[in-house]
């Protein structure tokens, strides 16, 4: 492992810092969506939520692919472990919130409880993976807008 | 959209079905049909059963096929989605060209990919929001006269005639115009008659039948949602069957719980109110039976919270436990997802001996099942006022023999003068009439 890691692709790193939030925003809100719907049977959440997953996954497509990239490819010869696992519970969200986008489009109370717990699920590896990197990045003394 | 583009979806869609649990139907129409069908336990899905044929049209000289012992002829073609089809005093017979009104909002990310693959089947071709009549000529190529008899109207369906006045049910008011037999035309504005519950339309289409006696509409309303996922309050006066006034225009509800009832008749021995009513979807390929029922004044038929009498839905999370206990069980089954759109009692008609008595139903097939079922004209004998056996097909062959395209789907029926039956066909926009093959 080097020492200092190679420069990155200004475009790649500006298109992630951009876009990658955003997704893990919009789970977010899904999961607080759902549960209120669950608690009170009133259709705009559950349509809220179904909208949230879906532009959620959209917004994750580009920034997924950069992390995939660096990690595994460009920048493979210093990819830690923490950012390892990174990529592996982003993946497994994904995962999630793709089946749960499908279990979103079933009509009225059917999306409940499953959908509520694959937000759940969406959410808990996305934020072990933003807490992680947050150490991290604290360890290695950096800012938080690093 | 491009239809590459739609495809694509749908074979992702495929993928998506094959993988989610998504199943086929293991039960044949038949075999749900009659008093009391056996009605599996409902699943959720990630992706329901589903199975779109492409619409096609039909070839030069190709037609539906029919039962042993009967012709089919096409009587009018090149039309603009035909629906329902209404005869006049002197024979001449309307057709009222149309679709939804597209007021539906897209809410939710499922519909925006849900309407693209149904309309691949050509049921949702533009409507022509006019009614045409077509009267017996001696036209070269058999087909009748063409005559556009009222035009810009608003998704009409239902029709009907009360002394000199035609009742046309719109998809947000009953108008009403004045008729004068012989009429090919008519140009006058129409009175709104009768406002109708008139938002969102999920289901847009308005049957419509008047009293023998004429001094009643009963107007057929369908529901705004499948299973209320467009919210409760938007089911206001929804799936139900009303009843209009006709001297003082006023309505009242007069049977409700009937998620989408699309064809009103009277029974001719019993001159009992019948109905025929889509089931819900997507909680299985062999839920929910569609179904031919009388109806009760002040009855209750279940929708949204339960079905076939006391089976909950688990999907309407709102509980009226005090509506379910009363919810009646329909009188007969006709098969789960064969969408019936026409309804036609006839005690006698130019069809052979065993077509007399009982009714008619056409069936214009659904998206939610696979393989596919409906899209066939059936039969139902009646004994003393009540269907007895099991539907017999009349006309089928409305798709192709490997599922993957579509011709033409049946839609309303009536018999002309003649006693021949009548079918709008709205795919294929066309009107086939079907007779005795020696008539």
């Amino acid at each position: 492992m080097s020492l200092r890691p190679e420069p990155r692709s200004i475009v790649a790193e500006s298109l992630y810092g951009l876009l990658n939030p955003i997704p893990f925003g919009c789970f977010v809100a899904a999961l607080i969506f759902d549960i209120i719907y669950s608690e009170t049977a009133v259709m705009l959440w559950d349509k809220g939520a179904a909208w949230l997953i879906v532009f959620g996954l959209l917004f994750a497509v580009v920034p997924r692919l950069v992390n995939l990239t660096q990690v595994w490819v460009t920048s493979r010869g210093s990819a830690t472990r923490t950012d390892k696992l990174d990529f592996w519970l982003n993946l497994f969200a994904i995962v999630l919130a793709i089946v749960n986008a499908f279990v979103h489009s079933r009509d009225a109370y059917a999306v409940m409880p499953t959908g509520m717990w694959l937000s759940v699920c969406t959410v808990i590896p996305l934020s072990i993976a933003n807490i992680m990197v947050a150490v991290k990045r604290a360890a290695r003394g950096g800012y938080v807008n690093e | 959209m491009s239809n590459t583009f739609v495809r694509s979806v749908l074979a992702l869609l495929w993928v998506a079905a094959s993988v989610g649990c998504s199943e086929k139907a293991s039960l044949e129409p038949a075999q749900q049909s009659g008093n009391a069908p056996p009605l599996p336990i409902a699943q959720d899905f990630l992706v329901p059963p589903m199975q779109v044929p492409i619409g096609v049209g039909w070839a030069q000289g190709q037609s539906p096929k029919v039962a042993p012992g009967l012709k089919i002829e096409k009587i009018a073609s090149g039309l603009m989605h035909p629906r329902q089809v209404y005869v006049l005093p002197n024979g001449d017979v309307l057709v009222a060209e149309s679709n939804g009104p597209g007021t539906e909002p897209i809410t939710t990310p499922k519909q925006l990919i849900a309407n693209k693959v149904k309309n691949l089947s050509g049921k949702g071709g533009k409507g022509g929001n006019r009614i045409t009549l077509l009267r017996k000529g001696d036209t070269a190529s058999g087909e009748w006269e063409k005559h556009v008899f009222i035009d810009h109207l608003h998704s009409p369906f239902g029709m009907q005639l009360i002394g000199e006045s035609l009742y046309v049910a719109n998809t947000d008011a009953i108008v009403k115009f004045p008729y004068h037999l012989g009429d090919t035309q008519i140009t006058e504005p129409g009175v709104e008659f009768a406002d109708l519950p008139g938002a969102v339309n999920h289901h847009w289409t308005k049957a419509l039948l008047a009293s023998p006696d004429g001094s009643k509409l009963y107007v057929g309303v369908g529901s705004n949602s499948n299973i209320t996922e467009n919210g409760l309050e938007v089911e206001y006066r929804r799936a139900v069957v009303l009843e209009v006034d006709v001297a003082t225009r006023g309505s009242r509800i007069y049977a409700s719980g009937i998620r989408n009832p699309t064809g009103l008749q009277w029974e001719p021995q019993t001159g009992k109110l019948w109905v025929i009513a889509n089931e819900r979807d997507e909680i299985g390929a062999d839920l929910v039976p569609d179904y031919l029922t009388a109806v009760q004044d002040g009855g209750f038929y279940g929708w949204p919270y339960s079905y076939y009498g006391q089976i909950l839905d688990r999907r309407v999370e709102a509980k009226r436990p005090d509506l379910v206990a009363k919810a009646i069980v329909p009188d007969y089954a006709i098969g789960s997802h064969v969408a019936p759109l026409g309804l036609w009692f006839s005690e006698k008609n130019a069809l052979p001996e065993k077509f007399q008595g009982g009714a008619f139903i056409s069936e214009h097939g659904s998206w939610d099942r696979s393989p596919l079922s409906g899209y066939e004209v059936v039969h139902v004998a009646f004994q003393q006022g009540k269907p007895v056996g099991k539907p017999e097909t009349v006309v089928s062959g409305f798709y192709s023999a490997d599922e993957k395209k579509l011709f033409g789907a049946p839609v309303g029926l009536t018999q002309d003068k003649d006693g021949a039956l009548l079918i709008a066909d709205d795919v294929g926009n066309t009107v086939w009439r079907v007779t005795a093959e020696s008539h």
